[in-house]
């Protein structure tokens, strides 16, 4: 009972002076508030990773030059290993036993034209057969490359559904040619849409065989082993075996690291990771900074409140208030302060973070558990805060308090 | 004997000065006496009043209300007396500016620790007995002084205390109202319950049946009154 009769008397505050009790609170709704919304938005694009990036490829990782150089030092380090040739592919493909595919891969960006119509900017996939099945790519009218393609050297090509919406609008592209770069391909087949990922389409490409690419791009950095393994059990196996063909084919001795580099997509979910983690924690320290401002500033209000209301403590300690009811009180108080604050922040952030979905198409997920450490924060923020106005209050002398004008 | 005082001294620390509030008050007040304590500013009155309502603690001397020495209790103990056996009346009312009649005078059973229901019946009976059962939900700014001084004693006689303490109870009063509310201590006192008045107002001290007067921290008379008709109590 003296507890909602705190509470009362708190919310009954904050209703009498809706500007002062903004201010009051702005910190913690901002401290609340943030972390609400960056939580939403990370909880958001983790569901979204995990299904984009885990789902296709959970079974994929790739052999080449650079691995996961993730700062200067490191790439200029990895610049000084061999290139990865064909060759290597071949024989990864030969002693994999692991493996359900091994593909060969290069890249390279050209533009595409036919006629007068001109895509820019587009991707060269140069790739062995088998590509289908570790970019889990489905064909939507024609066929896929094959290793004849490649063997024959004919110059046959897979294009991507955006690229066919800018050079072939309206018209079917298998059987017909186009420039790639200064050669001219034959269209095969046209891919399904795979949409974006994180913003990045995936859909504007141009897959030729190989050797094709081989011979009129010539990659200047080395290939790309792109290996699947038989399911997810055997990836590991399938990691170290081909590790061990790698360091047989360059003759490392054991001991000495290597000079090419493996990525899993456990490896790209570490990245991201690490980059939402690092978005974390700076949100973690804006919150810490406006809920401590939000505290510091909800205890100066309960210092004023009991300064203001000193008499009515001296009544209520007359009445036969001992320090611990005093003590409660004004705890009760400053707690049922935060919380509006909390709560107000609740929604704010999950207002905002809701309307940064629909605005940017990124996805938000509100968890409850979020929000339930959101007003928790709020909750601990006014226990901590209001217990030095609190202390303060219960300590005042009977005598001095009803005295007091 | 509900109250026995004996060898009372409270000093007061005022910067470097030491202020003898009270100095050696020897003092009995039986239970259901009617008593005033009169004096001018600075006899130590109010020294007195706070000492017998335990909101303070004497420097030396003894104090035992109801053969409870109250020198020797914890601040705790000392609130559970203020609750249990006291019941104040202030000259400015002291009421809750932002609860109402009921709630105002439900404040001392709150801190008793009865339960709701409880509380609220005991505090409608209380108002019923002032009079007020009309104004039970009315803020303390939307009642006249004499109405709110009727509050507070409601407030006072809520928890059936052993001693109703009245400091200067008409002081923020007109004349007129300031003798219904005397009437009120009268009629208090007639149902047996004691009553202990401070002012420095002889017209209101004449209602008492005994006068205690105070200068400089002692008691200069102790006189009792004959007339007004006796309590109905002990003697």
């Amino acid at each position: 009972m003296n507890l909602r009769e705190s509470m009362g008397i708190a919310l009954s505050a904050l209703r009498a002076n809706k500007l002062r009790s903004f201010l009051t609170l702005l910190g913690t709704i901002i401290g609340v508030g943030s972390v609400i919304f960056v939580l939403s938005v990370v909880e958001g694009l983790n569901r979204y990773v995990s299904e984009k990036i885990l789902s296709a490829g959970s079974n994929v990782f790739w052999v080449d030059k650079f691995g996961e150089a993730m700062n200067e030092e490191a790439f200029e380090d990895a610049l000084k290993r061999p290139d990865i040739t064909l060759d290597d592919v071949d024989a990864i493909r030969l002693g994999m036993r692991h493996a359900a595919a091994v593909v060969a891969g290069g890249q390279a960006t050209a533009p595409v034209r036919r006629g007068s119509k001109v895509a820019r900017n587009v991707s060269i996939n140069g790739r062995s057969a088998g590509y289908d099945v570790v970019e889990d790519l489905t064909i939507e009218r024609g066929r896929h490359l094959t290793d004849l393609d490649d063997r024959r050297r004919r110059p046959a090509c897979v294009l991507g559904p955006e690229v066919v919406d800018e050079v072939f609008p309206g018209t079917d592209p298998v059987g017909q040619q186009l420039r790639v770069g200064n050669r001219t391909f034959e269209v095969v087949g046209v891919t399904k849409a795979k949409g974006k990922i994180m913003g990045v389409t995936q859909d504007r490409f141009v897959t030729v065989p190989i050797h094709s690419f081989e011979k009129y791009w010539r990659s200047r950095f080395s290939y790309a082993i792109y290996i699947k393994s038989r399911d997810q059990a055997t990836l590991p196996l399938a990691v170290q075996e081909a590790r061990n063909l790698m360091r047989a084919r360059r003759h490392l001795a054991p001991g000495r690291p290597d000079n090419f580099g493996i990525t899993t997509a456990d490896t790209w979910m570490e990245i991201y990771r690490k980059i939402t983690g690092g978005l974390f924690a700076l949100t973690i320290g804006v919150a810490a900074i406006s809920l401590i401002v939000g505290g510091i500033v909800i205890m100066n209000i309960m210092l004023v409140s009991v300064t203001e209301r000193t008499r009515e403590i001296g009544v209520r300690k007359a009445m036969g208030a001992r320090r611990r009811d005093i003590l409660l009180q004004f705890l009760a108080e400053a707690t049922t302060l935060s919380l509006s604050g909390g709560l107000t922040g609740v929604v704010v952030g999950v207002g905002s973070a809701l309307l940064v979905s629909v605005v940017t198409r990124l996805p938000a997920a509100v968890s409850i558990p979020s929000l339930v450490m959101g007003v928790s924060m709020a909750a601990v923020v006014g226990i901590f805060f209001g217990s030095y106005p609190a202390w303060r209050a219960s300590r005042l002398d009977p005598v001095e308090a009803l005295r007091y004008e | 004997m509900l109250i026995q005082i004996r060898g009372l001294h409270r000093v007061y620390q005022v910067g470097s000065e030491q202020v003898h509030a009270l100095n050696g008050v020897d003092l009995d007040i039986d239970s259901n006496e009617y008593l005033a304590v009169m004096g001018p500013s600075g006899s130590g009155k109010s020294t007195l009043m706070n000492l017998i309502g335990c909101l303070d603690t004497p420097t030396q001397g003894s104090y035992t209300l109801k053969g409870q020495e109250i020198g020797k209790l914890s601040d705790n103990e000392l609130a559970r007396i203020r609750n249990q056996e006291i019941g104040f009346v202030f000259q400015t009312f002291n009421l809750l500016p932002r609860a109402d009649a009921l709630h105002n005078v439900e404040l001392p059973l709150i801190y008793a620790g009865l339960k709701h229901e409880d509380r609220r019946r005991r505090a409608r009976e209380a108002i019923e007995l002032v009079g007020l059962t009309d104004r039970i939900k009315h803020k303390p700014n939307e009642l006249s002084g004499g109405q709110r001084q009727r509050v507070a004693i409601a407030r006072a006689l809520v928890n059936r205390p052993s001693i109703i303490l009245a400091d200067e109870p008409t002081g923020n009063l007109d004349t007129h109202t300031g003798e219904e509310i005397m009437a009120a201590f009268g009629d208090i006192w007639k149902a047996g319950n004691t009553v202990i008045l401070v002012t420095h107002e002889a017209d209101i001290a004449r209602h008492a049946r005994r006068v205690v007067r105070m200068r400089d921290g002692k008691i200069e008379s102790d006189t009792r009154q004959p007339g007004h008709g006796a309590g109905t109590g002990s003697p």
